[in-house]
């Protein structure tokens, strides 16, 4: 059902984004920063979830709120001359990387220990998978 | 399990919603970055517009540094055109002076008119000169005689002791009218000293003169040419 609610979202937004009409470039550097805000809550938010630590309200939160405070970050960089928005970046840009390291190695884990124990382990693994996503 | 059903249903919503935000912001933002012109001004980041700033404005100092120097130059030259016209003119009017002082430009203004004709004796060239003379002496600017201008090089010859010519090859005959411009008190004071005066003196000779005060004679130019074929001007020795 999640995965459901992703590809039609997924496919909303495609439709959304293609109809709707260009900004002016002037912003295109904040959204540029926000995006790359959410994107890191987005990879966060599969890392705990793979951690089976997830939380709605934590992942909402520092979705919207990652973009927001980093659009802000890099207006007062801008007020105050100093390019904010590259530490921003660097921050984001580094979390995403550790993000996606730690979801590798887990399935990457998973892959290899399903390799080794093809009977019991896996059957067991796999319920308590599917219990841990039934949980969130 | 009810509770559970609508935490999933309002987790997927939730999720749904966040996707369709990311994915409609990621493209909104590829489609700026596309159809941007880098290269328009309106588009172009601070630096670069401060830099080609600072590069018209240096562009600018320097024409207009151009600007400058071209508009002194052609002063310059306005100036220079200025003297030589100031030149120029002072030339020309040094050269219309000579002229006139020459007898080359036709004039006019105050003098007397001295007709000579043949009474009981004819009148011979002499006496002609004796008139120029006493013309001249009497501070004549200009002088013709029967129309022909009297120069410095002129001469009033006899031929043959029949006829008169001037200037060359001018033949003139009685009456003879000469016309001098000059201060005309004087001029008719000197003509008509008692006795030794010129009209006086030829009267007595038997030859009729006329003496007329005009307010304006009208003397021509010489119509001869004036050339130095054998004379030519003393170069500085060093």
């Amino acid at each position: 059902m999640v995965l459901i609610a992703i590809i039609i979202g997924c496919l909303i937004g495609a439709i959304i984004g293609i109809y709707a009409p260009i900004i002016p470039y002037t912003y295109s550097g904040y959204l540029a920063i926000a995006i790359i805000a959410a994107l890191d809550s987005v990879f966060g938010g599969i890392n705990s979830l793979l951690k089976k630590n997830f939380d709605l309200k934590i992942f909402v939160t520092g979705f919207f709120g990652n973009a927001i405070l980093s659009i802000l970050l890099t207006i007062l960089g801008q007020k105050l001359n100093v390019d904010i928005y590259l530490a921003a970046i660097v921050v984001f840009v580094g979390r995403m990387f550790n993000n996606l390291a730690s979801i590798r190695r887990y399935y990457l884990d998973k892959w290899t220990n399903r390799k080794r124990t093809k009977t019991e382990v896996e059957t067991e693994k796999a319920t308590e998978q599917l219990e841990g996503e039934n949980k969130k | 399990m009810n509770k559970e059903k609508v935490n999933k249903i309002v987790l997927s919503v939730i999720i749904a919603l966040i996707c369709v935000v990311l994915i409609a912001t990621i493209l909104v933002q590829f489609k700026t970055v596309e159809e941007t012109d880098v290269t328009a001004i309106e588009t172009m980041r601070e630096a670069e517009l401060r830099t080609s700033l600072s590069e018209w404005k240096s562009k600018y100092n320097e024409v207009s540094e151009q600007l400058q120097e071209t508009t002194n130059r052609i002063s310059e030259y306005e100036e220079k055109t200025n003297n030589e016209q100031e030149t120029k003119n002072i030339v020309e009017s040094e050269l219309a002076q000579t002229n006139m002082i020459l007898g080359k430009t036709d004039v006019k203004g105050p003098g007397v008119i001295v007709t000579l004709e043949d009474g009981e004796k004819e009148v011979v060239a002499s006496y002609l000169v004796d008139l120029v003379n006493e013309l001249k002496y009497a501070g004549a600017e200009a002088i013709s005689i029967n129309g022909s201008r009297i120069i410095n090089t002129s001469e009033i010859a006899e031929i043959n002791n029949s006829y008169i010519i001037i200037n060359g090859a001018k033949r003139i005959a009685s009456p003879y009218e000469v016309k001098a411009i000059g201060d005309q008190t004087y001029l008719s004071s000197i003509l008509t000293l008692k006795d030794s005066g010129f009209i006086d003196k030829y009267t007595s000779d038997g030859i009729i003169v006329r003496l007329d005060q005009k307010r304006e004679v009208q003397i021509p130019k010489y119509e001869g040419e004036m050339e130095f074929n054998y004379a030519y001007e003393k170069e500085d020795e060093e």
